[in-house]
């Protein structure tokens, strides 16, 4: 009894650690907060476009957040994790990404950690022999359906999303 | 259609050999980007064959344009016109597999390459997209990425493996680079840029098992992956990755949550430079997702397998 109680009171203070913390997020579209992880629960409050708000938690689709006074649970999707603000494209990582191709000391910088960068692609000579490794690793059917039932997973029906009205009239192949 | 693209290359070829003058690839260029514009339009038909490819190919052979216009005739039979065929596609991905094996090599840890290729095949299973021979291996490199190549071949790099948190996120990141071979986004890629004169440049490679024709095709080792796409394929293969997942039985926020967790790394860290450089920001994609997916997967009930997940040492 007594060592099962340790570790549920572990667990319990770091959940409560957990929602304590708040990591900072940016919401990406006016959305509303409900008061459970539910379309269908009572609406607590609204957020607007580019409002910061403090992560508590997460669950499946849903992140619970505060915002101001308000706490309650917004759609994953409708936030984004990080400091970083509205967008991304005028974030400075991007910018700096772009610069490592003239300056490619830059990508293994970091402690000694390798990195991989469009040069070392480039330079890539043709491996056949991890080839074959890789070739060695492939799974059969069977096998991975065999794999699947084990954790009890199930092929379902999901219908395909749909392609998002087209936000300008490029064609597929520009802007890469 | 297939008619006229077969007259239009044999007229073309010919044209050009009787006037040397000509800038044969540039009007080629305008030509068939107009053409491969209007399929676009259109459904793409299954195993196109390359019927009217080799038909260019003698053409050209028998009368090879000037040397300086750097046009293969080898490589004008590779299928300029039609889809590539699974042949092709598979040598492809082969060549752009091995090259990328060459600049970083698999990790030496075969519990975790085996489970890696069952949770893939799973989800390759649900995409499909079975005539091809799916293969998926972790990167020994610590830079956070995951790549594609035609043919089914699938990787992610240790890096990004390190910051998953269960089984229904390497679902969701694999559902990704699947969608990127079922919707054969590489092949359109290669096709344009081989179609505006990048052929021919490759250094040639001495090295055992390489493929030089392919390796003409695609361009110095396995630059092709550091080009990247455009973001309309990579939100395309974000959304059909999430429904892969979901198929298969995973729950279906694995690949937001990956995306939530590197728009939380520090803005200019190195291990996300190459990704940031072919990918859009995880902001813009979260939000893209967001717009696609709304309310559509609330009832999806899916499981996250954190315990049977295989941890990295």
């Amino acid at each position: 009894m007594k060592t099962f109680l340790i570790p549920a009171a572990v667990l319990v203070l770091c959940v409560t650690a957990a929602s304590a913390w708040a990591a900072p997020g940016t919401v990406l579209r006016n959305e509303k907060l409900y008061s459970q992880p539910s379309a269908s629960a009572k609406v607590a409050g609204t957020v607007a476009k580019g409002a910061s708000v403090g992560i508590l938690a997460k669950q499946g689709g849903w992140l619970r957040v505060t915002s101001g006074k308000t706490t309650g649970w917004i759609r994953l999707l409708s936030v984004r994790a990080g400091a970083g603000g509205l967008g991304g494209t005028r974030v400075g990582d991007v910018v700096g990404a772009a610069t490592t191709r003239s300056d490619p000391s830059r990508v293994v910088a970091v402690a000694g950690l390798r990195g991989l960068n469009d040069e070392d692609l480039k330079r890539a000579q043709f491996n056949a022999d991890e080839l074959a490794r890789l070739d060695a690793l492939s799974v059969m059917a069977a096998q991975a359906r065999s794999f699947a039932r084990q954790s009890g997973l199930a092929a379902v029906n999901v219908a395909e999303l749909p392609k998002p009205q087209p936000e300008q009239s490029s064609s597929p192949w520009g802007d890469n | 259609m297939k008619i006229k693209l077969m007259l239009l290359a044999v007229s073309l070829v010919s044209f050009s050999s009787a006037s040397a003058g000509f800038d044969f690839g540039k009007l080629l260029e305008e030509r068939l980007s107009k053409e491969l514009n209007k399929d676009k339009q259109t459904q793409p038909t299954p195993a196109q064959t390359t019927t009217p490819a080799p038909a260019a190919a003698q053409s050209a052979a028998a009368s090879p344009p000037p040397a300086n216009q750097k046009i293969d005739a080898r490589q004008l039979g590779f299928a300029l016109f039609g889809d590539y065929s699974l042949e092709e596609e598979n040598r492809i991905g082969r060549q752009i597999s091995g090259n990328l094996l060459g600049a970083v090599p698999l990790v030496r840890d075969n519990k975790l390459q085996n489970y890696v290729n069952l949770v893939g095949k799973w989800v390759a299973l649900q995409s499909g997209r079975q005539d091809v021979t799916w293969h998926f291996g972790v990167l020994d490199t610590e830079a956070i990425n995951a790549f594609a190549a035609p043919g089914g071949y699938i990787f992610v790099t240790k890096g990004l493996y390190r910051l998953l948190n269960n089984e229904a996120e390497l679902a969701g990141v694999l559902g990704h680079e699947i969608a990127h071979v079922t919707q054969k986004h590489h092949l359109k890629v290669l096709k344009q840029s081989s179609l505006i004169g990048a052929l021919g440049q490759a250094a040639s490679s001495k090295a055992k098992g390489s493929d030089q024709v392919v390796q003409n095709l695609i361009g110095n080792g396995a630059e092709i992956m550091a080009r990247g796409l455009d973001k309309n394929a990579e939100h395309e293969a974000d959304r059909a990755g999430m429904v892969y997942a979901a198929r298969a039985g995973y729950d279906p926020w694995g690949l937001p949550s990956v995306l939530q967790d590197m728009a939380a790394l520090p803005a200019g860290d190195n291990r996300t430079s190459l990704l940031y450089k072919t990918h859009p920001h995880p902001a813009d994609r979260l939000a893209a997702l967001g717009e696609a997916v709304d309310g559509r997967l609330d009832a999806v009930r899916g499981k996250e397998l954190a315990d049977r997940f295989y941890r990295i040492k």
